[in-house]
């Protein structure tokens, strides 16, 4: 193994697991997107689904409107020139029409759609060219709070005079107030209300879906070359398995991601899911790891690979991510309708290849 | 001044005292032209191509109210205006501030390996920023951020920590100082390392504190480092004979009338605080307090009244060129480029220089 893919599987497990960090300080908060009620197991696309919680007002611009770190945020006027400092921005922007006025964006190693790969890069993980943003004339940057981007280049860029809106997802809930977020600051509230309303509605039917069936001791692999990284208790992948029909093993902290082997052993997963299988880590890899044949999952055969991703991206995609996380979890469960039903661009990416 | 008693060959004499002579006009000159090439290339340089046209007009306009007549669109003179411009000057300032405060300590403790953050200043910064980073509070005033406001604060208290608690025991001043620094210094590294461990998602923040660089460097950041950095600098450089008499030893500066204890007291709080205010602005940027003041003693001898005033000037300079460098290479660590670019050339130095060297 060189040093540079050792660094690169760093990076990587730094850039999946920022946004899914310190889930920890919203400890308690249990997504509560489902409403058992309106939840048939129906194969009829909830068209009906769940609504958006807050109503979101015609977007009439010059407006100011409040982040998630709660900074005030004006906007002279509908945003033309947008730089996204985040994947899932970068994703959502897409998702609700407005890809074509993204002149920037961050460097992302699973970029999603292929379209995207036209715009050019003015950051990358831990930088932000604000130079770049600058001569862009960007006038409206939507940047990832928790320290997915340098803080003080967010303050410097708003010291500039660029409006800079910070999204950062907690749990699954505040993914769709992000995304009505997003589409308010760029003039597409009713396009962001309609989507979070369908990937509301898929949530819903993935859970009915996973409801009668057993929940079988789910252990999610983030990484595991040096130690052992996967779900902190509360966290926002914690809360995607327990939607998705699993009994999440978590470290037993809400904030340390690591969880040392004896635990996981003695926890003894049903289900092993490899979110590192796009890194090369197989079944049987993981099968020959010393001390991890005791295992039920391992015994019984249940190592299964899993497009991290989709699974942690707090996009629109996540909705395939969940879908993906109950097809590994119940092989057989009875998922009606496909991705298209979403309204989010299908993705079934095979998790291998989804990154170079 | 020590080195002025060698009793050599008479040509290699006459040698140096021709190099002594010139050296320091070289140096000034030197450093002159490298201070203003440094000025004109990290303006004009950048991620974003700008005409150099364009870069003067905006320049003129602004500095000398001459209106060139050139048309520029808003962004380009923001970031020649209030990206590049600050950037370089606060560079140069801290550049400065460190060559000064690593001369000074390098001849209070007359010790060549002294440098700004010898006695617990940088250790003490570090943690102080760390802090800032990891309690949930966010105060920011005009530009500083509760971290600029901690790490100067950090660098104060371990200086005086370090200070208050030398002076208590047998050991000899200058011992008791370098060791108490160290011990002071471990101890707040441990903290640090503490504060690391516990800050999770900020873990970034501080890191990129420790690797020091000025890429949020702003006109509000220059405006509070400058006063703080000329003042103390300016103070040093007029306590420049009482460094050189420090440098001969204890009784010979004692029998040149120099009160020993005071003098030293008040050299290393400018020093300190002069360096404080470096790395507030900057985070750790290490190398150039070390450094430059061997450059200019190896060219020009130990004499304070050259060493620090040259240092300043060496330490600007390099600092405003390795954060060039650094800018261009996709803002990699400024200390890492200082090293690569300044231990070569040290070494350089120290081959070549035929006379013996002394602090």
């Amino acid at each position: 193994m060189s040093a540079s893919f050792t660094f690169r599987r760093l990076r990587f497990v730094l850039i999946v697991m920022l946004p899914v960090l310190v889930a920890a300080c919203t400890s308690g908060a249990t997504p509560t997107v489902s409403i058992p009620a309106d939840a048939t197991s129906s194969a009829q696309p909830a068209e009906t689904g769940t609504p958006p919680p807050e109503p979101t007002e015609a977007a009439t611009f010059p407006m100011t409107l409040t982040d998630d770190e709660g900074t005030e945020v004006e906007l002279a006027a509908e945003p033309q020139r947008i730089v996204s400092l985040t994947p899932a921005a970068t994703e959502t922007l897409f998702a609700l029409g407005v890809g074509d006025r993204l002149v920037g964006k961050v460097e992302d190693f699973s970029l999603y759609p292929p379209e995207a790969a036209a715009i050019p890069d003015v950051a990358r993980f831990g930088e932000v060219d604000v130079e770049r943003i600058v001569s862009l004339e960007a006038d409206l940057v939507i940047a990832g709070g928790n320290n997915f981007n340098p803080p003080d280049k967010i303050e410097q860029l708003r010291g500039l005079d660029v409006p800079v809106v910070v999204t950062y997802a907690p749990d699954i809930e505040t993914v769709f107030t992000d995304i009505e977020l997003i589409g308010l600051a760029v003039g597409r509230a009713d396009e962001a209300a309609d989507l979070t309303a369908s990937m509301r509605a898929a949530f819903d039917q993935v859970e009915a879906a996973a409801a009668g069936l057993e929940r079988p001791r789910v252990f999610y692999e983030l990484d595991a070359t040096q130690a052992i990284y996967t779900a902190a208790d509360d966290s926002f992948l914690a809360a995607m398995i327990e939607l998705a029909g699993g009994e999440p093993i978590t470290t037993g902290s809400t904030t340390s991601f690591e969880i040392p082997l004896e635990t996981l052993v003695t926890a003894d997963p049903e289900v092993i899911l490899l979110g590192d299988a796009a890194y090369g880590v197989t079944a049987e890899a993981v099968a020959a790891r010393p001390g991890w044949n005791v295992m039920t999952a391992v015994r019984e055969g249940r190592i299964r690979p899993i497009d991290d991703v989709i699974v942690t991206r707090p996009g629109p995609r996540l909705v395939d991510g969940l879908r993906a996380l109950a097809r590994a979890i119940h092989p057989d469960i009875d998922l009606p309708g496909s991705a298209a039903a979403s309204g989010s661009p299908s993705a079934a990416s095979p998790a291998a290849s989804a990154v170079p | 001044m020590t080195s002025d008693g060698a009793v050599a060959s008479r040509p290699l004499v006459v040698g140096r005292i021709g190099r002594a002579r010139r050296g320091p006009l070289l140096l000034a000159g030197g450093g002159g032209i490298a201070l203003v090439l440094g000025l004109v290339l990290g303006v004009g340089l950048g991620t974003v191509a700008i005409a150099p046209a364009d870069t003067l007009a905006i320049l003129a306009e602004r500095l000398l109210g001459v209106d060139l007549g050139r048309t520029m669109t808003p962004a380009v003179e923001t970031i020649v205006w209030e990206l590049r411009l600050p950037r370089v000057l606060t560079s140069m300032v801290v550049g400065a501030g460190l060559a000064i405060a690593g001369a000074t300590f390098q001849g209070l403790l007359r010790n060549p390996l002294a440098d700004p953050y010898v006695l617990g200043t940088a250790s003490g910064a570090a943690l102080g920023a760390a802090i800032a980073v990891v309690i949930p509070v966010r105060v920011a005033f005009l530009g500083f951020g509760l971290l600029h406001g901690f790490a100067f604060l950090g660098a104060l208290a371990a200086v005086f920590t370090v200070y208050r608690l030398s002076r208590i025991g047998g050991l000899s001043a200058l011992t008791s100082l370098l060791l108490t620094g160290y011990a002071v210094g471990s101890l707040l590294a441990a903290g640090l390392a503490m504060a690391m461990y516990l800050s999770g998602a900020a873990l970034r923040q501080i890191f990129s504190y420790l690797l020091g660089g000025f890429d949020t460097a702003g006109w509000p950041q220059l405006a509070g480092a400058v006063p703080l950095v000329a003042v103390g600098s300016l103070l040093i450089l007029v306590r420049a004979r009482a460094l050189n008499g420090l440098l001969l030893g204890e009784e010979a500066a004692a029998h040149l009338g120099v009160d020993i204890r005071r003098e030293r007291a008040i050299l290393l709080a400018l020093a300190s605080l002069v360096t404080a205010a470096a790395v507030a602005v900057s985070g750790l940027i290490g190398f150039v307090g070390l450094v430059v003041p061997h450059v200019v003693r190896l060219v020009v001898g130990p004499n304070a009244r050259l060493v620090l005033p040259l240092s300043a000037l060496g330490g600007a300079a390099l600092l405003a060129f390795a954060d060039l460098a650094a800018r261009l290479l996709g803002e990699i660590p400024v200390g890492v480029v200082t090293a690569v670019i300044g231990a070569p050339f040290f070494l350089f130095l120290l081959r070549r220089s035929r006379s013996g060297y002394e602090l």
